[in-house]
């Protein structure tokens, strides 16, 4: 397996993380900060285009571009290992980076445009940045030190029926990088199962998109929330609680559109989401509103914190056994 | 009935799409035996009248048609057609060549001018959002929940001990002259002008 | 390198013949043989009119007995044509102290001008005289091979193998790791026959042969027996061969399955797939050979039960395994293949349900000794399924990390029979085979026909997807005809699933050093004219060891490598003697040379780095690793070398070019041809055969330019073993040339093919038009 790093980490910003659910933002940082791992967000970094990229709207000069100026926004604190919270940012980071080390055509434009804007110094030199052993997915990240997050447990979580939905820009797109599986994707299964809930593992459409689409959803609605729906139904014929994220994006066609759906099927899917930093956040015993950030969430979380005697007022946990490791 | 004249038309369309900066340098058009198992895995083919495999084949017969078709707009960018293909081929990727070739034309500025404000978002701020027009669908359909979030995402990113996501004056310039001088611009006042 | 002076002195006694062929004009019209007599320098020097005739024959003999010739050089046709000729002519002297000239493929008819034509002459005569000093008296090896062989493997192949060189006399260990043989074929149930268009007992074709293998004198089976280390010497290879304990006597157990029935421990019962229980003690099917019971020992838990109740006292729990010393002649790699593995694609659910099963699975629920006595039965519920779907290509033609690219060759033929068999049995069921390809190659073609009008239906699509909703299948696939993106309903589901090369083949493969493909099936020396041949001389292959095939063909190839074991004990074939040879003072035993060749020829044994004379081609790889001057290639020794180099530019005039070609055997073949299609070439172009350019070293190149030389072609056919190093060379030696400030561009490299000598001539106009140009300022 490739190498994870635990330091010199640039933890990427992600849009749809900084206005949909923050809280996965705070809970990464919540974790790492509990697990040693050496960590910096840069104020300058730009978003990836991610959204943009996938609406057609960015070409992709631009975005290898602007992929450029944060790759060496990363190299200049030091901080040369990427780590994205979102699945989005980290196929187009990859992507990027493959371009501006495999197409000289490519990497001497991107050059010529950081030139031409005086940006001389943010200029990409070949193999600055390695697609596969420079860009990780926080949840790798995570995974790499799972044993150190088991130590951490405060919370005991295994009475949940939980289901993964992994993000297809992690798994899919460049899959020689992808860990614990691309056609059955197992990373956050294993995470789950580092803070002692075991999930159902492989279920009918694990593997399906979440139905963003990305242009899709606005577009072509009916068409994206029936993808959507189908994956809700075959979790609810699992009689699951709890469905697990590890992209803002898929998380919010879920989280947001799951009444909708409810409504427009007259059905119910009773189905929570959180995603794996807010739920690893919530094991290790971070508080709900002021960590997880579970006020940004649409399908509220508080009946889920209730089930686990979680007293809102007091965000103490009552009764809850702590799992504490022997040290 | 279709007659192919052999040497006399050389297939432009598959060597185009080989060309762009969007295709993998293994990108195995060539190898594709149109066993149609990414359409068997497309949500877009489940949903629309989409077919990837389809697609493949128009683009390796030449079919310049394919460009127009606005079944390619179907297409989720999901990349499950890549994980599976068992010929190296990359559907998706082709995909969004063709949306461009088509954007280029002029034909596709008008399926994506609905996005525009996401590119006036990210010269402005550095970072990209969700269309703002697209905003009261959404809180209509998801709720007057969303709207109070919107309202109030800075307070409870300050409880949440975050900062401002906006970026520092000083990075949205070298974010919105890297976007002027690598065309994106012009791109986007192009687009916006197909309305 | 200058040859030792006394060498010299020894040289300079040396009374050497050369006799010049007219070869009835071929040569004469164009060479003026009055001036090249007249500047040969030898004892004897004779010309006719053809030297290859009995009265030639004559001349030759008749001066070396009166004058007392040491050595001979003919000067006349190519070697290639004559050289065996001429080696016979030349008797009582050995034939090796023969040189030959090729005045007529490489100088007359190839350059017409009588003046340069002669000059050419001269100078290959004058190179051959040089050489023909060094030449030593050589044996031709007699390759020897003993009369016994090793199979390895106790399938189909293996026994075939077995018993065709059982047949030609042949004694043959036949090692199976599994405690009984048969493979894979008894478990297949049926095989088609697309002749008769229809299904045959396995089992009824297998049992004649495993009878025979049984009976046969010649052969001895070992069962429960594995390879656990191999070492080849000059043609024979010693083996270590290790025996599990059975447990059980052989010769006292009956077979009375009273053992099996007391025995408290079941487990999973591999030879059905996993689908049925057996005991620890167990006999894997009714007709197994040998007909004795095993104890398996991972499971068994030495309670004794068996012990008590056997009457034959045929148990022996304290049984030792054995580690069995043999000697053979050849080794027959016959260790077959494994199915794919279905963790790798778990989109097709297998393994999450009962009802989805592999072919081989299928093989053994219709197989009328399976574990539903041949009724066609899902697995999960014991009913007749109603809908069957097939998968095609599982794992094979796919890319993706995990898979398998080739194509697995068997499988569509396999659904097909399947399909077949059910629709004959259970005409209610419905059998859809989802394909990419239908391949039926040859008469298979016919058998699909046949499917075809019993009513199995064929959709053409890749399945993405197998899914489960109360214990109902769903196959989501494109009906890529129709482009229609479809879900089919089953209630069983098959999977084709790809050959593998089995763990056996792998580790037998390591362990005598035999070559393995991209996809780890053992490579064969040539696929298309040494098709049963592995890297390693008397090694041979056959069945799905060396890659996916059926059992028609496993039967072919295991009969072909019988027939090359026999051709290697029966021809007693002589070999030239140009291999590499070991100064054994100098060799500090650094095993530089093992590791270059791809031969396989070099080794170490009792502490002496020995070279098997049948495996080495004289290549000369290993004289660039060895650091201390340890070997020599016979026939092909430095001093030949460079000798040769000296004679051909012996007589170079100051405003004369000079270009030296290496060619290998290949590209000398080719330069032949040039000459019987009267191209004309470049008056100044030599040509001296060498076995491979890893033969040509620095120092042989710095003396040809030293000696006036200004250009040096190497040509090489580029698909032998040892090509990969001769590329590094060709760098190393122009780096060699720039050191020594000599041009890199006077050194040039080509591929050479045998039919493509009008591109070789092409070539040496162009080097020699290049070669005017560097010198004109
Ligand atoms: S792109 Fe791949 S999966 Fe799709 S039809 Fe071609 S070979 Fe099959
Ligand atoms: S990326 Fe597009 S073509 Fe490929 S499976 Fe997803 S929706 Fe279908
Ligand atoms: S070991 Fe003994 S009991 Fe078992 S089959 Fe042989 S003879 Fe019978
Ligand atoms: S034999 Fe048929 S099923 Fe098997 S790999 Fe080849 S094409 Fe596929």
């Amino acid at each position: 397996m490739k190498f994870i790093p635990d330091k010199d980490i640039l933890l990427f910003k992600s849009c749809l993380v900084n206005v949909e659910y923050p809280g996965v933002e705070s809970s990464t940082s919540y974790i790492f900060d509990r697990i040693d791992v050496e960590y910096y967000v840069d104020e300058r970094q730009s978003c990836c285009t991610g959204l943009g990229h996938y609406y057609d709207l960015f070409d992709q000069i631009s975005t290898t571009a602007l992929a450029a100026r944060n790759f060496h926004l990363a190299a200049e604190t030091g901080h040369k290992n990427i780590a994205v919270m979102c699945a989005t940012c980290y196929a187009i980071l990859k992507k990027s980076a493959k371009i501006l080390n495999q197409n000289e055509e490519a990497r001497n434009k991107v050059n010529q445009i950081l030139d031409d804007s005086n940006l001389e110094k943010r200029e990409y030199t070949l193999d600055d940045m390695d697609p596969t052993l420079n860009i990780f997915h926080v949840a790798e990240i995570f995974y790499n030190k799972r044993d150190e997050i088991s130590s951490l447990v405060k919370v005991d979580l295994s009475s949940l029926r939980v289901a993964t939905h992994h993000a297809c820009h992690y798994c899919k797109v460049h899959y020689n990088d992808t860990i614990e599986g691309v056609r059955d994707p197992n990373l956050i299964d294993k995470l789950a199962e580092a803070v002692g809930v075991e999930t159902i593992g492989w279920y009918d459409h694990k593997t399906v998109t979440c139905g963003a689409g990305f242009r899709q959803r606005f577009t072509n609605k009916e068409a994206s929330l029936a993808v959507t729906a189908e994956k809700l139904q075959a979790l609810k014929d699992n009689k699951v609680d709890l469905l697990l994220h590890m992209c803002p994006n898929c998380q919010m066609q879920f989280d947001r559109y799951q009444p909708y759906i409810e409504e427009k099927l007259d059905t119910e899917f009773n189905i929570f989401h959180l995603n794996i930093s807010q739920f690893i956040a919530l094991a290790l015993g971070a508080d709900p509103y002021k960590i997880l950030g579970i006020q940004t969430h649409t399908v509220p979380i508080e009946p889920l914190l209730k089930r686990l005697n979680y007293s809102l007022e007091t965000n103490e946990k009552i009764d809850v056994e702590a799992k504490k490791s022997p040290n | 009935m279709k007659t192919i004249k052999l040497k006399k038309e050389s297939v432009q369309l598959v060597k185009e799409v080989l060309k762009d900066i969007k295709a993998s340098p293994d990108l195995g058009i060539y190898k594709c035996v149109q066993c149609g198992m990414c359409t068997s895995v497309c949500p877009g083919a489940k949903e629309t009248d989409y077919d990837p495999r389809d697609m493949i084949r128009r683009v390796l017969e030449d079919d310049e048609t394919v460009v127009d078709d606005d079944n390619i707009w179907n297409c989720f960018s999901c990349y499950t057609c890549n994980s599976v293909c068992p010929c190296g081929n990359n559907a998706s990727e082709i995909n969004q060549i063709l949306r461009q070739m088509s954007i280029d034309k002029g034909e596709g500025m008008k399926k994506i001018v609905s996005f525009a404000a996401y590119g006036d978002s990210f010269m402005e701020l550095g970072v990209g959002s969700i269309p703002s027009n697209f905003f009261d669908v959404m809180v209509k359909d998801i709720g007057p929940g969303y709207m109070d979030l919107k309202i109030n995402i800075e307070d409870i990113r300050t409880d949440l001990g975050l900062g401002s996501y906006i970026l520092p004056e000083k990075a949205i310039d070298e974010v919105e002259s890297i976007l002027d001088n690598s065309g994106f611009k012009d791109r986007l006042e192009k687009i916006k002008r197909c309305k | 390198m200058n040859p030792d002076s006394s060498k010299d002195i020894s040289n300079k006694d040396l009374k050497i013949g050369v006799f010049l062929c007219r070869c009835g004009g071929n040569i004469s019209d164009t060479v003026d043989m009055e001036k090249l007599r007249s500047s040969v320098d030898a004892e004897v020097v004779e010309e006719f009119e053809n030297l290859c005739s009995i009265n030639g024959r004559k001349i030759i003999r008749d001066s070396i007995i009166q004058k007392n010739l040491d050595r001979v050089v003919v000067a006349a046709c190519s070697p290639i044509t004559h050289e065996k000729t001429f080696q016979k002519y030349i008797n009582p002297l050995n034939p090796y102290l023969l040189e030959m000239a090729n005045l007529r493929e490489q100088c007359s008819w190839v350059n017409p001008d009588v003046e340069t034509a002669t000059e050419k002459a001269i100078s290959l005569v004058n190179a051959s005289i040089e050489k023909v000093k060094y030449a030593q008296p050589l044996d031709p090896i007699l390759r020897k091979t003993t009369k016994s062989a090793a199979v390895i493997g106790g399938g189909i192949s293996g026994i075939s193998a077995s018993l065709s060189l059982a047949r030609q006399g042949i004694k043959t260990c036949l090692i199976e790791e599994q405690p009984t043989i048969g493979g894979a074929m008894v478990k297949v149930g049926k095989l088609f026959s697309p002749e008769k268009l229809a299904e045959e007992c396995a089992m009824c074709l297998l049992n004649p042969l495993v009878n025979e293998a049984v009976e046969h004198k010649n052969i001895k089976i070992m069962t429960n027996t594995t390879l656990k280390a191999a070492e080849r010497r000059s043609g024979n290879f010693h083996l270590l061969i290790e025996s599990k304990p059975r447990k059980v006597i052989e010769e006292k157990c009956i077979s009375c399955g009273k053992c099996a029935e007391v025995c408290p421990v079941e487990v999973k019962d591999s030879w059905n797939e996993d689908m049925t229980f057996r005991k620890a003690i167990y006999k894997p099917f009714a007709q197994a050979v040998p007909d004795v019971y095993t104890i398996d020992l991972e499971n068994c838990k030495n309670c004794g039960k068996c012990q008590e109740v056997c009457r034959m006292n045929a148990i022996d729990l304290d049984m030792e395994g054995e580690v069995i010393p043999m000697t053979v002649g050849s080794v027959v790699i016959a260790t077959g293949h494994k199915t794919f593995d279905m963790d790798k694609r778990p989109e097709y659910s297998y393994g999450r349900h009962d009802d989805i099963v592999t072919q081989m699975e299928l093989a053994r629920i219709m197989g009328v000794n399976g574990p539903t006595k041949g009724k066609l039965l899902k697995p999960s519920n014991n009913k007749i399924p109603e809908r069957v779907v097939m998968v095609q290509c599982v794992g094979s033609r796919d890319e993706k990390p995990g898979g398998r690219k080739y194509c697995s060759k068997v499988c569509c033929m396999v659904a097909i029979k399947h399909a077949n068999v059910i629709k004959q049995h259970y005409p209610d069921t419905d059998v859809i085979i989802c394909y990419t390809d239908m391949r039926t190659p040859g008469m298979y073609e016919k058998y699909f026909k046949y499917a075809q009008s019993n009513g199995v239906r064929l959709i053409r699509g890749r399945p993405g997807e197998v899914a489960e909703k109360d214990g109902i299948f769903t196959v989501r696939l494109e009906d890529t005809l129709s482009k229609e993106p479809l879900e089919i309903e089953a209630d069983l589901v098959v999977l084709s699933t790809a050959m593998e090369p089995s763990d056996g083949t792998i580790n037998v493969s390591g362990l005598l050093d035999v070559g393995l493909t991209e996809e780890l099936f053992v490579k064969e020396k040539h696929s298309k004219i040494k098709p049963v041949a592995t890297e390693v001389d008397g090694v041979y292959v056959c069945g799905t060891a060396q890659g996916p095939k059926d059992i028609t063909d496993s039967i072919v190839q295991a009969n072909a490598a019988a027939a090359k074991i026999s051709e290697l004990i029966n021809g007693g074939v002589e070999l030239e003697p140009f291999v590499a040879s070991i100064d054994q003072s100098k060799c500090t035993l650094c095993k530089k040379c093992i590791d270059i060749c791809k031969y396989k020829a070099a080794y170490i044994q009792d502490g002496i780095l020995t070279v098997d004379p049948i495996s080495c081609t004289g290549c000369g790889a290993c004289i660039w690793e060895c650091e201390n001057n340890a070997i020599e290639i016979m026939g092909q020794t430095d001093e030949q070398i460079i000798a040769t180099i000296d004679g051909m530019l012996k007589d170079k005039k100051p405003d004369e070019k000079r270009i030296i070609a290496f060619l290998d055997s290949v590209g000398y073949v080719s330069a032949d041809n040039i000459g019987i299609n009267k191209i004309t070439v470049p008056s100044s172009v030599r040509i001296i055969k060498i076995p491979s350019m890893n033969r040509i070293m620095p120092k042989h190149i710095l003396h040809a330019f030293k000696m006036g030389a200004d250009g040096i072609i190497m040509g090489e056919y580029p698909y032998n073993p040892m090509y990969s190093h001769t590329k590094e060379k060709i760098a190393g030696l122009k780096g060699e040339l720039v050191k020594n400030n000599i041009n890199p561009d006077r050194l040039a490299f080509y591929k050479v093919y045998i039919p493509y000598f009008r591109g070789l001539a092409n070539k040496f106009k162009e080097f020699d038009g290049e070669i005017k140009c560097l010198d004109t300022p």
